[in-house]
């Protein structure tokens, strides 16, 4: 755990609005993200977690407001180590696993035999050593799902932004997620870990946001975010959040 | 354009490791190989037959009432003459003749008959070759060989033509300029649908964040282009081997056209405007195809598009004598300066040397604007565009970001 007002914030959000045409998917959103902490950004499907994300990673060009990494807007040559694993994954499929990581490797700036290297020490740790040459469309979904999890962090990232990491996870390979959130968090690298699952935020994050509506609903450590909610679990305050939508939604469907 | 040479490098690999580049690249070299089989095959079985024909008697009656064949002739083949037409008829279909000729009175008017028992559709030809032969053989033997060479337009022409003092040959100084024209239509025809395959790829595959997150889309698009040219150039080499060789080692064979390579006219300014005109027809082309896959969430979606692109490339050629004839008409100068069309009219009159000077300035600079535009849109698309996943984007969205 890292303390919240003495360390150096690496991620800055300030005033963050995003339009798509008529549809405003962000109204106002700031907040900011300390060095080595876990930080859990949560919020009901379409409250614009993914948005947020993408637009802090340049992916997105927003509205208005800024979006700082590392105190300058990201870009893929501003020399930070990002490890980021997206809602909507996939990797070249037609591929070897091997040809697959190294490539990824090497675009992240590792030698190709530092890639490599990377990419059959990962593969002997996950058990998949004997896949190096199979083609990724051949792999099991759980295996595809190691695959991407290595190429994430084979770069030994500073900063590890996984949104919805857990998504379709057997419990296996969740286990093995969150094992590698905690190694990374103890060398020191930044998470920002979009979930749903609170018990995985109670687990690991140091701070957490709360988005509804385009706005933060509730920011600070989760200690500080239970006591608004009478020491409530945080699954009892995510229901008593976004629990109106979800009737909306099913009243609706 | 860090990466560059890892993207270059993976996209390369990877495409020459696929059987269907392979199955693709070898394809036309075959398709090619297989005619040049056929028509060597045929002639030489065309030739034979020929020369069995000449070879073989036959049993042959002559009723000849214009007087022109030679007795002589007739009587070395072994036939002879016979006033009376129908019997002879009757002969060859009952099967005791092999072949009766009525030659009429006035030939100019009427026309030589050839009755003959049938000996299969290959070889029934022979009958008339042997009627027309032993007329024009005794008529031939009655004029002598110049006048019989200009009746039977066996005359050679040497041509030579001068343009501002100096020998020029029109059509041998359009082969080098023109090759870039071949190029270019090799490069879209084999290439086209692969360079919006790859485009959309990282989209279909979902891969797109983490690569854009990773590289600058600048780069993942040059890095694709480059290897796709590369593996156009391979492509080339491999259509070009077996035409070299057939045109080397087997040009009589293939009764191929005679080109004099050593003596070929070579213009340093068309050769340079010519190759000018095919990068940036090239890279407008890669733009606008860019832009295509990554407006479209799958590369079959990206199908219908790429169709109106290659009807506006290639349309020109249907138009191709227009732009030798007539290369000052307003339509030959429209299709010249629209950048959609301009490539083949610029390319194909470049190589022929019709384009003035204020078309090749005018033209260059009207595809050059073009292709950085498109370039340049293609890459803010590619950046923005491939983030929807399983929709088509709006443009709207695009040029308000």
């Amino acid at each position: 755990m890292v303390s919240s007002t003495s360390v150096e914030t690496v991620v800055k959000i300030s005033h963050f609005r995003m339009d798509f045409g008529k549809k405003t998917v962000i109204k106002d959103l700031s907040f900011d993200v300390k060095k080595g902490e876990v930080f859990g950004f949560l919020g009901s499907n379409g409250s614009g977690k993914t948005t947020t994300i993408r637009a802090l990673l340049g992916l997105y060009q927003p509205t208005s407001g800024e979006l700082l990494v590392g105190g300058k807007t990201f870009s893929v040559s501003s020399g930070i180590k990002l490890g980021y694993l997206p809602e909507e994954r996939g990797l070249y499929k037609k591929e070897s696993v091997i040809d697959v990581m190294t490539y990824f490797g090497q675009l992240k700036g590792l030698s190709k035999k530092e890639a490599r290297t990377s990419a059959e020490a990962y593969l002997s740790r996950v058990k998949l050593s004997d896949k190096a040459m199979t083609r990724i469309d051949k792999l099991s979904g759980g295996q595809q799902q190691k695959v991407q999890l290595g190429i994430t962090i084979m770069n030994n990232p500073e900063m590890l932004i996984l949104d919805e990491p857990t998504k379709g996870f057997d419990p296996v390979n969740r286990r093995l997620l969150m094992d590698i959130i905690e190694e990374h968090q103890r060398n020191g690298a930044t998470v920002i870990f979009v979930t749903h699952q609170m018990e995985e935020v109670e687990r690991l994050c140091d701070r957490i946001i709360l988005l509804k509506d385009g706005v933060s609903y509730a920011y600070g450590t989760v200690a500080e975010v239970k006591s608004q909610y009478g020491n409530a679990s945080l699954d009892d305050i995510f229901l008593k959040v976004y629990g109106d939508e979800n009737e909306i939604t099913e009243e609706a469907e | 354009m860090y990466n560059l040479g890892t993207v270059f490098r993976f996209e390369f690999i990877r495409t020459l490791k696929k059987k269907s580049f392979w199955v693709m690249a070898m394809a036309f070299p075959l398709i090619i190989g297989a005619v040049f089989g056929i028509i060597y095959f045929s002639n030489r079985a065309s030739n034979k037959a020929a020369e069995d024909t000449k070879n073989q008697k036959f049993s042959l009656v002559v009723t000849d009432e214009s007087g022109l064949l030679n007795k002589t002739m007739l009587a070395q083949f072994g036939a002879s003459e016979s006033s009376d037409k129908q019997i002879n008829i009757d002969k060859v279909t009952n099967g005791t003749l092999d072949a009766y000729f009525y030659y009429p009175k006035d030939l100019s008017k009427n026309t030589v008959e050839v009755y003959a028992k049938d000996v299969g559709i290959f070889n029934d030809g022979r009958y008339q070759a042997v009627a027309k032969a032993l007329l024009q053989q005794s008529v031939g033997l009655t004029v002598d060989s110049q006048k019989t060479a200009v009746l039977q337009d066996r005359v050679a022409f040497n041509a030579a033509t001068y343009k501002d003092g100096k020998p020029y040959d029109g059509i041998r100084a359009a082969i080098v300029p023109g090759i870039f024209l071949v190029l270019f239509y090799i490069l879209i025809a084999m290439f086209g649908n692969q360079m919006l395959v790859s485009t959309t790829e990282e989209k279909e595959n979902r891969v797109i964040e983490m690569i854009l997150t990773t590289i600058e889309a600048r780069t993942l698009i040059i890095g694709k282009i480059l290897s796709l040219i590369a593996l156009a150039l391979i492509q080339v080499v491999i259509i070009m081997v077996p035409i070299v060789v057939a045109y080397v080692f087997f040009r009589s064979q293939l009764a191929l056209p005679n080109i004099d390579l050593n003596n070929l006219p070579i213009d340093p300014m068309r050769i340079t405007i010519g190759a000018i005109i095919f990068v940036l027809s090239f890279l407008l082309f890669t733009g606008l195809l860019v832009s295509i896959g990554s407006v479209s969430p799958t590369a079959k979606e990206a199908g219908g598009f790429f169709g109106v692109v290659m009807i506006f490339i290639f349309g020109p050629l249907y138009a191709v004598s227009l732009f030798i004839s007539a290369p000052t008409s307003p339509f030959v100068g429209f299709l010249t300066l629209f950048p959609l069309t301009a490539p083949i009219p610029m390319m194909l009159r470049n190589a022929v040397g019709n384009l003035t000077p204020t078309d090749t300035l005018l033209g260059i600079s009207i595809l050059a604007v073009s292709a950085v535009v498109a370039l340049t849109i293609a890459i803010r698309i590619f950046r923005y565009g491939v983030l929807e996943y399983s929709r088509r984007i709006p443009l709207t969205i695009i040029f308000k970001k």
